[in-house]
Parts: C-alpha cells; sequence; structure tokens
C-alpha cells in the first residue's frame, strides 16, 4: 500500500547526531494519529521530514508513493499543510491577506481566493477578525487564524505541531474540538504534542478507538495504541517515566500524575 | 439548503480610497517637475524642456521606480525591514566598477558607456555570488543578508583603496558619480535603462503571491508550496538586473531603497500586493520631486539627487516611524 502519507524507515541527523531514527509510519487518508513524546524527542523535526524540508539520512517520505522532496510544491501543498509550533509575523498585514496567503497553490483570481479564505476564517469561528491587523490578535485568536490558513489551503493531511501550547485549558479544548471537525469532514490529522489530556479531545468518545496513539523518544517510536487501548496508560508511563493514574471523566479519559508523585 | 449566505466584505473601501489618492498626487509630480525650475521663456526653452526636463523627469522616474520596488521586494524576501539593493552589494559593486574605470584609466576619453558597463558588470558580479549563495542549500536567508552585508564592506574597502591611488582629477571624479546625479542631455538614458527596468518590474511583481505567503516565514511558504529558493533566485537577480543598471547610469542614489517602503508600508500596509506595486510608482515620484525640489530651491547648481534624496528622506523616515502606532 503507499495511500496517503508513507515515513519508511527515515532517519534524520543534524551535525553528526541522530536525531531521528528508522522510523516508519504511515497516515492513510482519513486517519488520525497523535505522536506523544516528551521534550526533545523529535516530534518537530519528524513535520519538518515530513514536508521535505530535510534531507534523511537514510530512508523517505513518500505521499502515494512519490517522493515528497521531489513533487512540485503546489501538489505537496495539496497533500499536506502545516501548523508550526510558533509563528512570528512582524509586518502589520489584515487578517483576511495572511490567510489568502495561503491560497498559493490555487490559480484562481483575487474574488475566488478571497471568498475562499472567508469561508476559512467562518469554519475556524474567527471571521470577525478578518480586517483586523494580524499583530494585534490575542495568541488564541492567532491560533485561530493560523488554523483557518490551513483550511484555507485546503490539504488532504494537515500536521499540527503542538496546537494548543500556549492557549488557556478552555482555548485548548476548543482548539481540539476544532481539530477534531475538521478530522470528522474527512481530512487526516497528524497531531504532535506532549501534552496527553488533550488527545481525548481530538475525537468523539464512541470514535476513540479510530484515533492512533504513536509514542516518540530518542528519536525512536516506541509504540503505537488505539486511544481506547487499556494499555495505553502503561505505555505513556513508560514513554514519560513517570506513574500516572487513568481517570475518566464523562466517558473521556485523563492521565495525572500519580499521587506518590514522580517515580 | 437555505443557509444565509455572508458575503466576504470587501475589505479596506476607505484603503483602495488611499491607494487612488497617493497614485493620483504621484502622477502629478511626475507631471508637475520638468517645469519646476528657472522660468521656462525665451529661446531655448524648447530645447531645456523637450532635451533637457523631460528625459531627466524620465530617467528619475525610471531609477526610482526600480530602487523603490526593489527595495520593497527585498524588505519582503529577507522579512528585514532594513534589507536594501545596497545590503546585498549591488551598489557596492556597481561603484567597485565604476571607480576601477575611472581610477585605473585615468585621463583617457571614454564615454560614459564603458564606466556604465563596468559598473554594471560590478553589481551583477557581486550580487549574483550572493545569488549563488541564496539558493545554494542550506543557507539560512539572515545567512545570505549576513554574506551581503560582508561582501558589501570588502568591496567598499576596495573601492576605497583605489580611491586612494588615484590622482585629484580621478578621485574628484569618482566622488562626483557616487553622489548619484540625473543629469541627462538627451534620450540616451532612457532607451538604456527603460527596457531592462521593465522587464524586472514585471518579473518582481509576478513573485507578489510567493512573497505574501512568506509573511510567515520560509519553511511556512515551503508548506504552502512556494518554491522558496526560486523565490530567493529570482527576485536577487531581477533586483540586481534592475538596479544595477540603474545605479550604473546614474551613481548611487541613497535611502530610495530603503525609505520608499518604509513610506508606503506606514501609509498603505504591508500586503505585499500594495506594497510591490505603490512602493514602485511613489519611488518614481519620489525621486522626481527631490530633483525638481532641487532644481527649484538652488537654481543652477545642479545638486546631486542623491544628497537631496538622504537629507529629505531620512528626517522623514524617523518623523514616520516614531509617529506609528504600536500594536
Amino acid at each position: 500500500m503507499s495511500d496517503g502519507l508513507q515515513l519508511h524507515g527515515l532517519g534524520i541527523s543534524a551535525s553528526g547526531r541522530a536525531i531521528l531514527e528508522d522510523i516508519s509510519l504511515s497516515i492513510a487518508p482519513g486517519d488520525c494519529v497523535a505522536v506523544v513524546g516528551p521534550n526533545g524527542a523529535g516530534k518537530t523535526t519528524l513535520f519538518k521530514a515530513a514536508l521535505g524540508l530535510l534531507r534523511p539520512s537514510s530512508g523517505r517520505v513518500t505521499w502515494h508513493g512519490e517522493d515528497v522532496r521531489s513533487m512540485p510544491g503546489r501538489e505537496r501543498a495539496a497533500a499536506m499543510a502545516w501548523l508550526p509550533q510558533r509563528t512570528g509575523v512582524q509586518e502589520v498585514v489584515p487578517v483576511l491577506d495572511f490567510v489568502r496567503a495561503a491560497r498559493f497553490r490555487f490559480s484562481e483570481g483575487r474574488r475566488a481566493a478571497t471568498e475562499a479564505s472567508f469561508e476559512a476564517l467562518r469554519a475556524v469561528g474567527a471571521e470577525s477578525l478578518s480586517s483586523q491587523p494580524v499583530t494585534t490578535l490575542s495568541g488564541g485568536e492567532f491560533q485561530r487564524v493560523l488554523m483557518a490558513t490551513l483550511v484555507a489551503q485546503d490539504p488532504q493531511t494537515f500536521l499540527l505541531d503542538e496546537p494548543a501550547n500556549h492557549l488557556d485549558p478552555a482555548h485548548q479544548a476548543s482548539f481540539y474540538r476544532l481539530i477534531s471537525r475538521q478530522w470528522q469532514a474527512g481530512r487526516s490529522v497528524v497531531c504532535v504534542t506532549h501534552d496527553i489530556n488533550l488527545l481525548t479531545h481530538l475525537s468523539p468518545p464512541e470514535r476513540a478507538g479510530d484515533v492512533r496513539v504513536v509514542g516518540l523518544r530518542d528519536g525512536r517510536l516506541c509504540f503505537s495504541l488505539c486511544l481506547s487501548d487499556g494499555q495505553l496508560k502503561s505505555a505513556l508511563e513508560g514513554l514519560f517515566e513517570m506513574s500516572l493514574q487513568e481517570v475518566e471523566v464523562s466517558g473521556r479519559s485523563y492521565f495525572l500524575p500519580h499521587s506518590e508523585g514522580l517515580r | 439548503m437555505n443557509a444565509v449566505r455572508i458575503v466576504a466584505p470587501q475589505p479596506g473601501a476607505a484603503m483602495s480610497k488611499r491607494i487612488v489618492a497617493v497614485t493620483i498626487v504621484c502622477l502629478l509630480v511626475l507631471v508637475a517637475a520638468p517645469f519646476a525650475g528657472t522660468a521656462l521663456e525665451g529661446e531655448g526653452s524648447r530645447f531645456i524642456l523637450v532635451q533637457l526636463r523631460l528625459p531627466r523627469m524620465l530617467v528619475g522616474a525610471i531609477v526610482g521606480l526600480s530602487l523603490g520596488l526593489t527595495g520593497a521586494a527585498y524588505q519582503a524576501l529577507f522579512d528585514n525591514p532594513l534589507a536594501t539593493p545596497s545590503t546585498v552589494g549591488t551598489t557596492a559593486g556597481a561603484a567597485l566598477g565604476a571607480l576601477a574605470v575611472l581610477v585605473l584609466l585615468p585621463g583617457e576619453q571614454m564615454g560614459l558607456p564603458v564606466v556604465f558597463v563596468a559598473a554594471f558588470a560590478g553589481a551583477l558580479a557581486v550580487t549574483f555570488a550572493i545569488a549563488a549563495i541564496a539558493s545554494s542549500g542550506r543557507a539560512s536567508i539572515n545567512d545570505v543578508l549576513l554574506a551581503g552585508i560582508a561582501i558589501t564592506l570588502a568591496t567598499g574597502a576596495i573601492t576605497t583603496g583605489l580611491q586612494f591611488q588615484a590622482d585629484m582629477a580621478a578621485t574628484f571624479e569618482a566622488v562626483r558619480w557616487s553622489l548619484g546625479h540625473l543629469t541627462q542631455v538627451g534620450y540616451r538614458g532612457v532607451i538604456m535603462l527603460g527596457p531592462v527596468v521593465a522587464v524586472c518590474t514585471v518579473v518582481l511583481l509576478f513573485q507578489v503571491r510567493a512573497l505574501e505567503s512568506m509573511l510567515g516565514g520560509e519553511d511556512r511558504a515551503h508548506a504552502q508550496g512556494v518554491d522558496v529558493r526560486r523565490t530567493r533566485t529570482i527576485c536577487l537577480a531581477f533586483g540586481a538586473i534592475g538596479v544595477g543598471a540603474c545605479v550604473a547610469w546614474c551613481g548611487p542614489i541613497a535611502f530610495v531603497g530603503l525609505i520608499v517602503p518604509h513610506m508606503v508600508r506606514l501609509g498603505l500596509g504591508a500586503t505585499r500586493r500594495v506594497l510591490l506595486p505603490m512602493s514602485a510608482l511613489v519611488g518614481a515620484s519620489f525621486l522626481v520631486f527631490c530633483d525638481a525640489l532641487a532644481r527649484w530651491v538652488l537654481p543652477g547648481q545642479d545638486l546631486p539627487v542623491g544628497v537631496v534624496t538622504a537629507t529629505l528622506g531620512a528626517p522623514l523616515l524617523v518623523f514616520l516611524v516614531t509617529r506609528r502606532p504600536r500594536a
């Protein structure tokens, strides 16, 4: 099978140090994969490699069988869009113009691009911000606008790097619901995070079995389980080297540090 | 389905009005400029207008357009408000080429085209070295900027060394060249620069969408489908060809490439689709205005226009930037 995004024995090294080693992962159309792991596990590097920004030291990344590094840019942009961990914008540009820039891959008139960008802003509930300068947005607003740029790019796969990192708890949960809506609308979603308690918001409780959780540590994959799997707790304990307590609240599983504290 | 369809608002109807207003003012400046200065009456007036002032206005407009547009494109490309056509060595290379001819071959009766060709070659050689760094593998855009500044300093040092070796006459000639001037007799400058700048303008304006995508950084632009290395190379190369030709003809004219994009940004916003074309237009009329102003204030002195753009432009820029509302 060569459908969707495939990592074949991918290795990435920088200045002689291996950052990723022998990663094999397959993301089929409609998949939802959460990549979890401690800081420095290589999560961000994984995305940069998937986008063809880095030259693999071994293995390769393919989209429908084609190497991502030799794909034409516009085709690659139709395959995947990326929400980086940090995005800095210095220029005072209105939100709508910023979102419209993501329509680069389309050959269309300005009017059509504007319509599509406005639709994308509506899809994330940020249409009221459209004429505000990007530089004046709050953290939560800016993250929504960034999500709108992904929707405007309209790819098959979303690559989301710590999407809720700097948000308050209410915004975190609503942002994950936003991601979940995109997944349920048919996109594949790959979401990288170290916050294991947000994962449960990736899907409605009844679809937790369809979310795959992949553990990444020291540049290697160490497990791949579905979100509803009973073994997830012990796998996460091994990954983060701490004992956890699983708590269920209205059908969703949360993992808290064990009351006996860190191991 | 009968959902209410909210049509995207047409943002900045007020902004469109401002753009139209700025455009009209710029065009008026261009039209009025040839009539500024000592009154046109009597016998030679037709010659002065048609053979001196009109070509001077046209060359000023072409050069200003090229400097303003390239400045805007480089600032967008480098995502750095301090980037100018001089930052990547274009001006320094041109100066080296011109001075090499003026100093090493003194006294010989060479027509201007020799200096022009040497300056143009110098500008392209230096900028293409930078463009090669920019298009090669792993250089980040800040590395490119650093390389540009370093090579500019090195080239400047060689130029100074050359000047030190030269006699008084050649040195004076070199200083005169390096101040920037628009003095024209006839239309040779228009014919030489016009087509070059026209091609570069079209090519740069075609990069607007890619540059817009770079607002959030080069990696993000790559993810949105932009061929980042290609965009870098095209912008640097065609910016350098246009500016290199202009600098070779008129000498380095200070500040236009830096100031004009900032004036446009503060007045009309930083959206690339507006910034690039309006910097071209404002650049053209700003340079022509400065030249006409010099002629009007100091009639008969033929003050180098580079002196006016710097003395007028620098305080104006500081004024605009400090008045800017902070987010």
